[in-house]
């Protein structure tokens, strides 16, 4: 994999300075519209989910129905988790001061717990961005996706592992934090201490809550709400889950493992500037270009590198933002990465594959150094 | 209800949240319903009241009064009681508290409460109101609340004034005249000069129905702030009334010293702060500040030569808030301020000065603070 020079402290200031003034000035820009925006996104999200879990019980008239039902229930579970849990949770709608709109009292429609997400995600891969064994978003866990990592003869299924991650998506975000702690299996499972702000015992009573909640609302409330047509209920709410599960799977993975996104060391991140800061996290992040919808429907993680940069400002900026930011990277020289979503999906699955292989079979010869 | 019978009790009221979080992913239905209530009564929320904003009655220079009327299921209030009102401004939910300067009675009577306001000189919100709602429109209001209310039984009483911290006594002495009150009742009210005595005719007309009202208008200009002398020269038996002080925290103190070497009990001394109302100055003067922990009730003071984020205040003082990155990214660390300024060093943006969520790995007291710690 090609790793990206730094580059001088002259260029990484007016790097860093150039940037901070395209975030300042969207920062000015946030009001009443970003306000309307979100009020709009909620209320479309709560009308399909209503309809959709409505329109699925009409399976019983034309199996037409239950589709269109599935289809509706899975796009609100995944305006839910992208557009808005997400972006909500990033504290993005905060200075909205609404408390239904705040990152501190905000959960999603999914089976990790939110608070648990935003200690792993918000705080771990947003600050250390794909530094190997700190960003533990960097592969899950499960997945070789650089050389960085030995191979193990596990990684030779990895494809598979793979597909079923994101088969199953929602319960990994869900198991994520509490896999880390070694909380149901591992070595240190009977330890005491946390390294969390919350006690191992609290983490585990929060994962099994929601876990709970989550299988109850699909599984047996609403099937059983609708219990002439229970298992047509069960099944779509399976299937609005796996559209949702997949979708949300394969735009994260777009994000930080195509074939482009670099990998960094811990000693990287050391005393680092904020221009050092924002020069890993458009190295580490990937982009996806395609219509307005499609941004949405991916919460704008279309916008990855704006994302990373620029964390909690409403993310409806981030196309144009894009292009400011798109126009100082090219000036300075630095890779912004960026490409239509079938072909940066393409460069995932070959990553995917590619480091489940040993390094003998795909390395190249280097240059002596 | 016996003992059982109120473990059944909450045991049902407990499955029922446990049913409705999983379900809505909210708290209680009404929060997951409010988006879409929102559709057809636009501005509604589940935990506050709408308002109609009818007038905006200039009553001076800087002071307004809104005249509002609340929706049918408001609860209604007891004279001297104030309100939360919130508005949005440019998207962002602003509260401010004000006591409520019309009765009861007149609430019953035509169903509007009157909000008498003084524009802070340089606040955020109290001037932009005047001007949002000159047209009309609509806010938010809160249940009723506060406990500085008329007191009980037929002991005279000394209301002391200062300033718009009249508002609450115009409500209380409104009440009473409508109820044909015969209690001895006398108010002491202070205003800068002899032009800024609020509602100075009405309470003139109000002695026709209320004949135990006396009235001493006090003029700081000539008199000066309130002293022992005044009280016994204008109200020579205070001595043996309840006393009730609302206005500036300055003359509160004053006054409260006064009564109190006089030989009045603290049960008899009532006071209220400006009917509630945080100050609404963007910035205040240069100085140290105090940061409140309310949960810890711990108070502590700034230096404002070695300013610090108030997540390192909290940490220096043994509270251990949650926190993340600490450089203002992952929004672990937001908690909620219940009053005054901070200024946030990564937009570099002064916050409001009331309630609201703050980073605190990237803010800086910039006025007394009180946080939910």
């Amino acid at each position: 994999m090609t790793k990206t020079a730094t580059p001088s402290a002259e260029t990484l200031n007016a790097f860093e300075r150039e940037l901070n003034d395209v975030r300042d000035d969207f920062m000015s820009r946030i009001g009443q519209a970003d306000a309307d925006y979100i009020r709009k996104v909620i209320r479309t999200q709560r009308l399909l989910e209503l309809s959709g879990r409505l329109v699925m019980v009409l399976g019983f008239v034309h199996p037409l129905w239950w589709v269109a039902g599935v289809i509706m229930l899975g796009l609100a579970k995944i305006l839910d988790n992208m557009e808005i849990g997400h972006n909500v949770m990033h504290g993005q709608y905060d200075w909205m001061n609404d408390p239904n709109i705040s990152s501190r009292r905000f959960e999603w429609e999914n089976a990790g717990d939110g608070n648990s997400w935003k200690r792993y995600h918000n705080h771990e891969h947003h600050t250390y961005t794909n530094i190997i064994g700190k960003d533990r978003d960097y592969g899950y866990g499960m997945l070789r996706l650089s050389d960085d990592l030995p191979w193990r003869p596990k990684n030779l299924w990895q494809f598979i592992s793979y597909i079923n991650l994101s088969l199953l998506f929602q319960w990994g975000v869900a198991y994520h934090e509490v896999a880390a702690e070694r909380i149901f299996v591992g070595k240190n499972k009977r330890r005491k201490d946390s390294s969390l702000p919350i006690s191992r015992r609290q983490l585990r009573n929060d994962f099994l809550n929601k876990a709970g909640k989550t299988i109850f609302r699909d599984y047996i409330f609403w099937p059983l709400v609708c219990f002439p047509v229970f298992w047509w209920v069960f099944f779509g709410n399976l299937a609005a889950n796996i559209i949702r599960n997949l979708w949300t799977s394969t735009i994260i993975f777009c994000g930080h493992f195509t074939e482009e996104a670099q990998t960094f060391r811990e000693e990287d991140c050391i005393n680092e500037t904020r221009g050092q800061w924002y020069f890993r996290q458009i190295l580490g992040s990937s982009n996806l270009e395609g219509p307005r919808w499609f941004h949405i429907l991916t919460g704008h993680l279309s916008c990855q590198v704006e994302h990373h940069l620029f964390p909690d400002i409403p993310a409806r900026h981030y196309p144009e933002m894009a292009k400011r930011v798109a126009e100082i990277c090219h000036r300075h020289q630095i890779p912004y990465n960026t490409g239509s979503f079938g072909h940066q999906y393409f460069t995932v699955v070959k990553r995917v594959l590619k480091y489940s292989l040993p390094d003998y079979f795909h390395s190249r010869p280097r240059a002596a150094a | 209800m016996t003992q059982s019978q109120t473990l059944e009790l909450n045991t049902w009221s407990r499955g029922l949240r446990w049913v409705t979080s999983a379900v809505t992913l909210h708290q209680n239905l009404a929060d997951y319903v409010e988006p879409l209530a929102q559709m057809i009564w636009p501005g509604w929320q589940a935990s506050s009241w709408r308002a109609r904003v009818l007038e905006v009655r200039p009553e001076q220079a800087d002071v307004y009064t809104l005249v509002l009327r609340p929706s049918a299921s408001w609860k209604g209030f007891l004279a001297g009681q104030y309100i939360e009102l919130s508005a949005e401004k440019n998207g962002a939910r602003a509260i401010r508290c004000f006591s409520i300067s019309s009765s009861p009675d007149h609430y019953r009577r035509t169903g509007l409460i009157e909000l008498t306001i003084r524009e802070q000189q340089g606040g955020l919100i109290t001037p932009w109101l005047k001007q949002a709602f000159a047209s009309g429109g609509g806010v938010n209001i809160s249940a009723a609340k506060g406990e500085f209310l008329w007191p009980q039984g037929d002991k005279p009483l000394l209301m002391i004034a200062g300033g718009s911290g009249i508002t609450p006594f115009r409500s209380m002495l409104q009440e009473a005249a409508a109820r044909s009150s015969t209690r001895a009742v006398h108010l002491m009210y202070y205003a800068r000069d002899a032009h800024s005595w609020l509602f100075h005719e009405e309470f003139q007309k109000l002695m026709l129905s209320f004949p135990g009202l006396t009235l001493s208008f006090m003029d700081s200009d000539v008199q000066g702030f309130i002293s022992a002398q005044h009280l016994h020269d204008f109200c020579p038996d205070f001595v043996t009334r309840e006393v009730m002080i609302c206005g500036p925290s300055a003359m509160i103190g004053m006054a409260r010293d006064i009564c109190a070497g006089a030989g009045i009990v603290s049960d008899h001394i009532h006071f209220e702060y400006f009917g509630a109302a945080p100050l609404d100055m963007p910035e205040a003067a240069d100085g140290n500040y105090v940061v409140s922990f309310e949960r810890e009730g711990k108070a502590v003071a700034t230096d404002s030569d070695a300013p610090q984020t108030l997540l390192d205040v909290a940490e220096a003082n043994g509270l251990k808030p949650v926190s993340g990155c600490r450089m203002g990214v992952c929004h672990q660390c937001i908690c909620q301020k219940k009053s005054g300024v901070v200024f946030n060093t990564q937009t570099g943006r002064y916050s409001d000065t009331g309630p609201g969520e703050i980073q605190l790995c990237v803010s800086v007291a910039s006025s007394d603070v009180i946080l939910d710690l």
